[in-house]
């Protein structure tokens, strides 16, 4: 091999079938070693497929693999963990009752009886280069999602990875977190590992990307130079449309305050005050684990509060359960979509109706013909793209399965909403429905709570954000005096 | 709104239906003694108890539960209602209902005790299983109780025109279970409880309540199942009902019901009871003995559930 040679894998005229879908239509994407190399596209764009491809997961239905000059008709799971790839998926699947050392060396084969000590001073060895400090001996259930993250990384290099792929590596860290994750990518890059970055923060790749590559509805777009890119190119290929404002405009609030929360404390926050507007979006911003979950969770009755009161047009309402809030006219668009928004297993129309029971029942006996009425309706005024109302939740896209959970929850009529993380793994497309809905729900008197990690989608949707820094309210900032820098100072105690 | 169902997804919709009608032809073939009008009766009859029972457990998997105590809580049931008309000392309707009232209370006690320590429901009633065995045994003394009064053998033992009226009982029980289940806004919540209970919760559901309340009725459903056993049999003592929460976890199991909760088709485990009640009877007409069975019941449990692992990579 030339000393010009520097492809470390290829995949070349990629293509698999499902029954009805092509999820890779004829791809062909070359890495280089040593790269950043960024993979983006919208949901369904074919993304999980690619890598499902690389990682041996699925066996294309036509093409080739090429990894470091070798031609493979596929990879099984083992033959690609041997070639040296790995992928440290958003999800991360580990042993979670089992130490840091034990999850590193996981399926080694480092001889038949386990030498504790060994895997402990190797493994510190390991976490060393990533200037980390976990204790090996730490159980990977008591880890922040961070250091999780940190793990697996760690994990792929005890392997000899020479690849590896990071699947939406800090859509679940907080900004501090992100800047270390950043640093760690650098410091593998320059050791000559390539990496395969996944994500739909498109800014983040231009702190630590080389190229990009897009893929759209399973076909390959382009590959750029990151330098000779910008986020709006990189959306335009992604779409394949422009977007005219990535933020539809409001308009502006009442004065009228529709809910007081005065001194709340519980649940790991602290005297924790504020107003709503009738017609508003409040936005909470703050690092992750700052309490701002957590307070949104005593305002749904979903988690008792200590102590301070929470006032509804003035009367003081106490939900002791979700139930209850709901009767005060509150509905929760939770953070977790999958585990706390929605029944995968269960049907759009089931997952529709399940807030709204009594309305569609009399006697306890559901009315089906009520029911597919309201959830047709929601069907279509959400713009859910789905073959029909009996397809299962799970097998929606994520940003469709986000617009069953809005319509469920709107089904039951509330007037105050709270969004916590409202588009988070979502595709561009399906966020700009969502801001425009959430707008058009402040148009008909509605007010809207939004919880978000996403700066820009703080500035560009709230009209005040309240910035939250270790349980307490850290500051107010009203929409004329909005920066980035200002928001970040107050959410890290500055 | 209708959609298209798969060659597969129709075999798995109705496997329970053409392995039931498989093991009927297979036996017939095999036995003339079984398609006869007095083998499938003494089929449907001797199993009346364990489909209501299964429905018990189903509607506790379904919610999200599980009741390894169900087998004590019968025997309790049993023992109570036939010593009492042994002695005499209750009338028939008293007796019956005290029965009934007696599971009810052990179901919701399971129910409230999952829910108070927080644990799987397996572990927890599998330690109320072994206080519900020391109840039963202190009221039996282990003693069996026979010379029940003819009013209560009727229940078991008596017909409606032609009909069996257990037959009957059951399929009144059954059908109520499946109208409540499936077409009411109670079947909804007991299905969302056991799919994701907290999404349920944060949806506005009273999810405590509801996992409460399905191993009440359950309860209820078990103390009739005692109460048909012990009039079919016309006596009971402590050994009465133990194990058959196995036969009816392996009905819904077989029939496709989720372990971790929130899926399943009731008719489907009933039509499940019967493949097993067939099993049982035929085996036993074509000479192969109660040890037979045992493996014979394993093997299509495994087979069972090939079948749906390759529905649900298909």
């Amino acid at each position: 091999m030339g000393g010009f040679f520097t492809e470390i894998l290829a995949l070349k005229n990629i293509t698999k079938d499902y029954p009805g879908v092509k999820a890779l239509d004829n791809v062909s994407i070359s890495f280089e070693k040593g790269e950043v190399h960024a993979l983006v596209g919208e949901n369904g764009a074919g993304k999980s497929t690619f890598i499902k491809t690389i990682s041996g997961a699925i066996k294309p239905t036509s093409g080739t693999v090429v990894m470091e000059g070798k031609e493979y008709s596929h990879l099984e799971p083992s033959q690609a963990i041997d070639l040296g790839i790995a992928v440290v998926y958003q999800e991360m699947i580990q042993l979670e009752a089992r130490t840091v050392a034990d999850n590193i060396f996981a399926g080694a084969r480092d001889g038949l009886i386990v030498d504790d000590k060994t895997r402990y001073n190797k493994t510190k060895e390991l976490l060393a280069k990533f200037n980390s400090n976990i204790d090996p001996n730490t159980l990977i259930r008591d880890l922040s999602m961070a250091n999780r993250q940190i793990v697996e990384l760690a994990k792929a290099i005890a392997k000899n990875a020479k690849l590896i792929i990071m699947d939406e590596p800090t859509a679940s860290i907080t900004v501090a977190e992100q800047q270390n994750l950043y640093k760690l990518v650098k410091q593998l890059k320059n050791d000559g590992v390539t990496i395969i970055y996944i994500s739909h923060r498109l800014e983040e790749l231009f702190e630590i990307c080389d190229r990009v590559s897009v893929l759209r509805d399973g076909q390959y777009v382009t590959t750029v130079n990151i330098d000779e890119t910008s986020k709006d190119d990189l959306i335009k290929h992604m779409v394949g449309r422009e977007l005219s404002e990535t933020y539809p405009q409001k308009k502006p609030a009442t004065d009228e305050v529709i809910l007081e929360v005065e001194h709340l404390t519980g649940n790991g926050v602290e005297d924790i005050s504020f107003n709503l507007h009738r017609g508003e979006i409040l936005g909470f911003a703050g690092l992750v684990g700052a309490g701002r979950t957590e307070i949104m969770q005593m305002i749904y009755g979903a988690v008792p509060k200590t102590s301070g009161t929470i006032k509804k047009y003035g009367v003081e309402i106490d939900p002791h359960s979700p139930k209850e809030a709901m009767h005060e006219g509150i509905g929760l668009i939770p953070e977790d979509r999958k585990y706390q928004g929605c029944f995968l297993d269960k049907s759009i129309i089931w997952n529709i109706s399940i807030s709204n029971l009594k309305t569609l029942s009399r006697k306890y006996v559901m009315n089906n013909s009520k029911e597919v009425e309201v959830a047709e309706s929601y069907k279509e005024k959400m713009r859910i793209k789905a073959p029909n109302l009996r397809q299962k939740v799970g097998g929606l896209s994520g940003g469709n399965q986000q617009k069953v959970v809005i319509a469920k929850v709107l089904a039951a009529n509330p007037d105050i909403l709270i969004f916590d993380e409202p588009t988070r793994g979502i595709d561009v497309g399906a966020r700009h429905e969502i801001y425009t809905l959430m707008n058009e729900l402040t148009e008909i008197g509605k007010s809207i709570i939004m919880v978000s990690s996403d700066m820009e989608e703080l500035l560009g949707m709230s009209e005040r954000i309240i910035v939250i820094h270790e349980g307490k309210v850290a500051g107010e900032i009203s929409k004329s005096e909005f920066d980035q820098e200002t928001i970040l100072k107050k959410a890290s105690g500055l | 709104m209708k959609n298209k169902k798969s060659v597969g997804q129709i075999i798995a919709d109705w496997s329970m239906v053409i392995l039931l009608l498989v093991l009927v032809v297979f036996f017939s073939v095999m036995s003339p003694a079984f398609l006869t009008p007095l083998n499938i009766t003494n089929i449907l009859v001797q199993n009346v108890h364990v489909a209501v029972c299964s429905t018990a457990v189903f509607i506790i998997m379904v919610s999200g539960g599980c009741d390894l105590s169900i087998g004590y809580q019968m025997s309790v049931a049993a023992v109570l209602c036939t010593k009492l008309l042994a002695e005499g000392t209750v009338s028939v309707p008293v007796a019956v209902i005290l029965a009934i009232i007696v599971c009810s209370v052990l179901g919701s006690f399971n129910g409230i005790m999952t829910l108070v320590l927080k644990s799987n429901a397996m572990i927890v009633t599998l330690g109320t299983m072994a206080i519900f065995q020391g109840i039963s045994y202190l009221i039996s003394g282990s003693k069996t109780f026979h010379n029940l009064p003819r009013e209560f053998m009727f229940i078991g033992q008596g017909k409606i025109g032609p009909v069996p009226l257990n037959i009957i009982i059951m399929i009144v029980l059954v059908a109520i279970a499946i109208f409540v289940l499936t077409k009411t806004s109670i079947g909804r919540d007991v299905y969302a409880a056991g799919d994701n209970p907290e999404a349920a919760r944060l949806a506005g559901l009273n999810v405590a309540k509801i996992k409460v309340l399905a191993f009440t009725v359950a309860g209820i459903l078990v103390g009739v199942s005692a109460v048909l056993l012990a009039s079919r049999s016309g006596s009971a003592d402590s050994s009465t009902g133990v194990g058959i929460e196995f036969t009816g976890i392996t009905a819904c199991v077989l029939s496709g019901v989720a372990l971790k909760g929130g899926e399943g088709t009731l008719w489907k485990a009933i039509v499940a009871v019967y493949v097993l009640g067939v099993l049982a009877n035929g085996m036993q007409l074509i000479n192969l003995g109660t040890y037979p069975q045992y493996i014979a019941k394993g093997l299509i449990m495994l087979f069972s559930l090939y079948l749906s692992n390759r529905e649900q990579k298909a």
